[in-house]
């Protein structure tokens, strides 16, 4: 413990560790069967299923195990998924192969089994044209614990060497660690991550050190790099977090890459929609103006 | 580092910075695009207005407000913890107090530097108090002072304050002031309807919907205040996106 200039009590880190406390902590931690039972529906509250629309039912083997593609793109946040749907949604026949379903803290609803899709959602597209490209929609906040049952549940565990993962996302310039101040940075800006086996050019300067990926973009990444699948993600630093045209439209350079350059058609035509897509009413919050 | 130094208001970082500080600094980037520019004759302001709550009454949001009857002042407001609009009220209100206690006192109006420096006075000193924070707003103001001659000044929750030609705060402010320093020239606003379409096109750059959602004023040299109406908004919104056409087509017939 350390007292700060002001008198306030900080936790300073121990790396003495708590040997002294294991000997009481024993007892305490023989588990009863009402902990067991409270731990079963813990789990079960957080389980991440993967569904078909149509009939609810969960999928018996993991998605890409039963549409096996050569491109998966991943959109992971409000502005990515914005980007997804008015740039590459929009030019082609998209049908929803599955949407996963999950709850934890971050949900807005207390509800676990009625999540509606206006809310945070995950939903799986394929190109009805060509069924090996695979499009994920992810609004959805995916807790630490649950990262890895979507990972099970979505890819699978065998490798899957034909197959290219794009993932695109977005983080606050905060969280940008640099030598500059974050005022002279020029946001929103894209930088790259890629895995070892992804052989191709990215569309924008790679992610320097000493910057991490967090959350499910970083489980997925990892994932690919683990089970050698050629894998990059594109991350978007911005100052605006919720959906902003100017970050959206930060992702644009990613239409030249390999994976999207053959998906996406009709360029002026994207830029209507996403337009569009900004008029959903954001009523002003008072405390800003 | 950061968590140990940010914290207290009046705590330096080993590596001189004052984290609250700049933290006010991001709150400010979560209020609405603002954009002041100070012509040879006139000054524009404008601000974007996002939508307001059905059952709220819109009078009451107003962002341009009036700090004198020839002192004008918009806010892009932001906070760290709570109170954006809050901390603008507040700074509103004592300058306000303070143009019509320097009225009484020395019988002559405010310059326009002269009340942004109180402003900026009043913000800094809320960055070196114990128990306080800083306040989350950066202020554009402008004015013309009785030498005729049109005044834009800036500030920003550390308490610095500059004179500028034009400039943006706010919601994407950086894209914005690229874009004005793109394309503010001598002659652009030497006409006073050419700076203020130059102000609607650099807003229409953030914007998300046009037009109905710009908030516009000008200042000319003797005269008060006037607000645009979202009709005469829409007249120049409709001009500009005609002079785009058109210039378009020049470049096309150009490239043919």
């Amino acid at each position: 413990m350390a007292a700060t200039f002001f008198g306030e009590v900080v936790k300073a880190p121990c790396r003495a560790g708590t040997e002294e406390e294991e000997e009481e902590e024993e007892e305490g931690r023989r588990e009863t069967p009402e902990d067991r039972e409270v731990r079963r529906q813990l789990a079960r509250k957080r389980e991440v299923r993967l569904l078909r629309r149509q009939t609810k039912t969960s999928l018996e083997v993991s998605l890409l195990e039963k549409y096996p593609c050569s491109k998966f793109i991943i959109a992971i946040g409000n502005n990515a998924v914005a980007f997804l749907s008015s740039f590459v949604m929009n030019s082609g026949v998209w049908e929803e192969v599955g949407f996963a379903k999950l709850w934890n803290e971050w949900c807005r609803t207390t509800d676990t089994t009625h999540l509606s899709p206006a809310e945070a959602f995950c939903i799986f597209y394929h190109l009805k044209s060509n069924p090996s490209v695979i499009l994920c929609q992810c609004s959805c906040y995916v807790a630490e614990d649950q990262q890895y049952q979507w990972l099970e549940k979505v890819f699978g565990s065998c490798t899957r060497k034909n197959t290219q993962v794009t993932i695109l996302t977005c983080r606050h310039v905060t969280d940008y660690k640099t030598s500059e101040s974050t005022g002279s940075l020029p946001a929103p800006f894209l930088k790259a991550l890629k895995t070892q086996n992804f052989k191709d050019p990215a569309c924008c300067s790679l992610l320097e050190q000493p910057n991490i990926v967090h959350d499910l973009p970083a489980a997925v990444l990892s994932y690919c790099q683990v089970w050698k699948i050629p894998a990059i993600l594109y991350l978007c630093y911005t100052d605006v977090m919720k959906l902003d045209l100017i970050t959206v439209e930060a992702f644009k350079p990613i239409l030249s890459s390999r994976s999207l350059k053959s998906l996406v058609k009709n360029i002026p035509q994207s830029t209507e929609i996403l337009k569009k897509l900004m008029t959903t009413n954001e009523v002003q919050s008072n405390i800003y103006t | 580092m950061a968590s140990r130094y940010d914290r207290a208001i009046t705590v330096f970082s080993p590596d001189g910075h004052l984290f609250q500080v700049e933290y006010a600094q991001e709150a400010v980037k979560k209020g609405s695009t603002a954009v002041g520019i100070r012509g040879t004759n006139i000054v524009v302001l404008g601000v974007e207005k996002k939508s307001v709550a059905k059952l709220q009454d819109e009078r009451t949001v107003r962002k341009i407000c009036a700090l004198d009857d020839h002192v004008c002042m918009a806010f892009a407001v932001f906070t760290i913890f709570i109170g954006l609009t809050a901390d603008a009220r507040v700074v509103i209100n004592r300058a306000r107090v303070q143009c019509q206690s320097h009225k009484l006192t020395v019988e002559d109006p405010v310059t326009v530097e002269y009340i942004t420096r109180f402003i900026a006075t009043l913000k800094q000193k809320y960055t070196q108090s114990n128990g306080r924070r800083p306040f989350g707003i950066s202020a554009l103001i402008v004015g013309f002072d009785d030498d005729g001659i049109p005044r834009l000044y800036q500030t920003d929750p550390s308490g610095t304050y500059h004179a500028w030609k034009a400039n943006a705060i706010g919601r994407s402010a950086k894209t914005v002031r690229e874009f004005l320093e793109k394309n503010y020239t001598e002659d652009a606003i030497a006409d006073d309807n050419e700076a203020i379409k130059l102000a609607i096109r650099a807003l229409l750059e953030v914007v998300q919907s046009g037009g109905r959602n710009i908030e516009l004023a000008i200042i000319k040299r003797n005269q008060p205040l006037k607000m645009f109406s979202a009709k005469e908004i829409e007249l120049q919104v409709t001009e500009i996106e005609k002079e785009k056409e058109e210039a378009e087509k020049k470049k096309s017939k150009k490239s043919a």
